[in-house]
């Protein structure tokens, strides 16, 4: 694949990619915007391996999955900055800016799993299939997980 | 669950416009080139290190093997030197020659086509 014609289908696919990290990332945008290019970076090493046997944005959501996971691996949660820079923006009026805060504090405290689940169904309009692809879990897991984030979201949102 | 659906869906996470995001897309993936560039480099130059060394041994191997063959000397009317041990050696173990020799010819041949499949699938 060329430089060109992966920046082109980076394009596209980048508003996407960096809202499904900015949710992984609880709202922290500048951490979302670092792992997406650490991804895409991988991507781009790797694009000579892309069969085309899936949707690109499939393969490129994994890599920036499996981005995440490392680097949550790394940065253990009691080392991870206390304040979340919050994501919202600045012309929003404050009731849109509370449920965004109320959002992103009740996305923290999901298990990864689901709250991924949670990001590609409600904010990427992704199927389950598709979700079992970028997830690498099985359709009935991905159910679960949403099933089990719907819940625990109520709960956290609700409280 | 309807209310927890509507509240997802209306308030999905929204991306601030960033267009220096791409530019530095664009910068980290010229570093990553300027990397394989200086990879492929590295790894081209020993390569033609490695075809030159075998080339060199197998020419000095057939020469040997050959000058061996070809001037057989008496072991026992040889004098002392460096060289004259040598060539007591290489007399009494000529038969054996082939061997190392042949293995340098099957490394290069292999070393040559491994290459050419490379180039080719590139």
């Amino acid at each position: 694949m060329t430089q060109e014609r992966f920046i082109d289908l980076v394009r596209v696919e980048q508003e996407p990619l960096r809202r499904f990290l900015l949710a992984l990332c609880n709202g922290n945008a500048a951490l979302a915007d670092d792992i997406a290019q650490d991804a895409l970076v991988r991507a781009y090493v790797a694009s000579g391996s892309f069969l085309g046997l899936s949707k690109f944005s499939t393969w490129l959501f994994r890599i920036a999955y499996n981005c995440y996971i490392d680097h949550h691996r790394k940065v253990r949660p009691e080392e991870a900055p206390v304040e979340a820079a919050f994501a919202v923006p600045a012309d929003d009026a404050s009731d849109a800016s509370f449920r965004y805060q109320q959002l992103y504090q009740a996305l923290e405290k999901l298990p990864e799993k689901e709250k991924a689940a949670i990001a590609l169904f409600y904010f990427e309009d992704l199927s389950i299939k598709e979700i079992a692809g970028i997830l690498n879990m099985p359709q009935g897991t991905v159910k679960y997980n949403l099933s089990m984030g719907r819940t625990h979201l109520k709960q956290y949102i609700q409280s | 669950m309807k209310e927890i659906d509507e509240f997802l869906r209306e308030n999905k996470p929204v991306v601030k416009d960033d267009p220096t995001f791409l530019l530095e897309t664009r910068r980290r993936m010229e570093a990553v080139e300027g990397i394989k560039y200086e990879v492929d480099r590295q790894r081209s130059h020993g390569r033609v290190a490695l075809i030159v060394a075998l080339i060199v041994g197998l020419a000095a191997g057939v020469l040997v093997t050959l000058l061996a063959f070809l001037y057989p000397i008496d072991p026992l009317t040889v004098g002392d030197g460096l060289w004259q041990h040598v060539r007591v050696f290489l007399e009494t173990w000529k038969m054996y020659l082939v061997y190392p020799v042949a293995a340098l010819a099957v490394a290069l041949s292999l070393v040559l086509t491994l290459g050419r499949k490379k180039a080719a699938r590139l």
